[in-house]
């Protein structure tokens, strides 16, 4: 079982890496509003995609098992769970509690 | 010591690379559908079907969990059906695609995010002079080696900003398995189009994979054949 302010943690502390990384101090002060993907935000499509790739890990390393973030629309459509780090929150919280393989 | 994963362990050019890599120092994990014949402290054999996503997905999330790094995947596994194009089975397209195309996918998809996360990694996909030559009787294992072609041209753009070198290489006939049910006078044909009329043995194989994998000038996205391509 993993909360939702546990799971903000984990993404926090993965931004703040890799905005130590990218060298974008937005990343690193990010905050539940902070935009990740589109218009205004730090992180390219690259950059998401390294996110996601730790976030899975990061996951499966809590709950145990394995978890997967890959999602159909996920990088096209418009209220993408990648938009906002609150957006991807929430996201993050319904994947755990409903896909177990 | 580096760390290697490769497809197809239990035969042919898998097997060979995998005991030229055990040879050379290197740990070898295999994904493979049968027990091979390799028995070797450093090599870790795991018996399953690349097609099924979640199983390979699993499977390198154990590597992950025991804190295995991976500094080499080798999409090898695949198969081939020689037949003219109107006389090709709709299930035997379906079955290479699936073998040949998405089991490379799942498991670059799975392999990719590990080395996402190290920010390196070498990822080397097997393929065929078949594609570049368009052989006639080929067609659908021509089309699913395609596919995999395209996989590693855009896997390599879109990999390249982690650190992660994606390439393919590909071979005319080798000796094994998948060749036996080639007609001599074809192969002779095949191997004379690519200027290699003596063929291709896995030795030679297995050491133009070694000059890659010790080249320090990678392109990644590149298709390196081995033999000439028109």
């Amino acid at each position: 079982m993993i909360t939702r302010s546990q799971i903000l943690v984990l993404i926090l502390n993965r931004l703040k890496s890799l905005g130590v990384e990218l060298h974008k101090p937005a990343l690193v002060e990010a905050t539940e509003q902070t935009r990740l993907f589109g218009d205004k935000a730090d992180l390219d499509s690259m950059g998401l995609v390294t996110l996601i790739a730790d976030l899975e890990y990061d996951l499966q390393q809590n709950l145990g098992r394995t978890v997967s973030l890959v999602d159909e629309k996920a990088m096209s459509r418009l209220t993408s769970p990648f938009r906002r780090v609150d957006f991807l929150t929430d996201y993050l919280v319904e994947v755990v509690n409903q896909k177990k393989p | 010591m580096p760390n290697a994963l490769i497809t197809g362990t239990s035969r042919g050019l898998g097997r060979a690379l995998a005991e030229k890599l055990l040879s050379e120092g290197w740990n070898v994990w295999g994904f493979s559908r049968n027990a091979s014949l390799i028995k070797h402290a450093r090599f870790t054999e795991q018996l399953l079907d690349i097609t099924d996503e979640s199983v390979v997905q699993h499977a390198v999330n154990l590597l992950s969990q025991n804190a295995v790094t991976l500094d080499l995947l080798v999409n090898n596994a695949g198969a081939a059906s020689m037949n003219a194009l109107l006389l090709t089975p709709a299930k035997t397209a379906e079955a290479l695609m699936r073998l040949n195309y998405l089991g490379s996918f799942h498991t670059l998809q799975a392999v990719g995010k590990l080395m996402v996360r190290q920010r390196r990694g070498l990822i080397i996909n097997i393929t065929t002079v078949a594609v570049p030559l368009a052989l006639v009787g080929e067609a659908a294992y021509v089309a699913s080696k395609a596919a995999v072609d395209a996989l590693t041209k855009v896997a390599a753009q879109e990999l390249q900003p982690q650190g992660i070198t994606v390439i393919g290489m590909g071979f005319g006939p080798v000796d094994t398995d998948l060749t036996k049910a080639v007609g001599k006078e074809k192969l002779a044909l095949i191997n004379q189009r690519i200027g290699r009329p003596d063929g291709t043995t896995l030795h030679e194989a297995v050491d133009f994979i070694f000059e890659k994998l010790n080249s320090k000038t990678l392109a990644t996205g590149h298709l390196y054949y081995l033999g000439k391509i028109p």
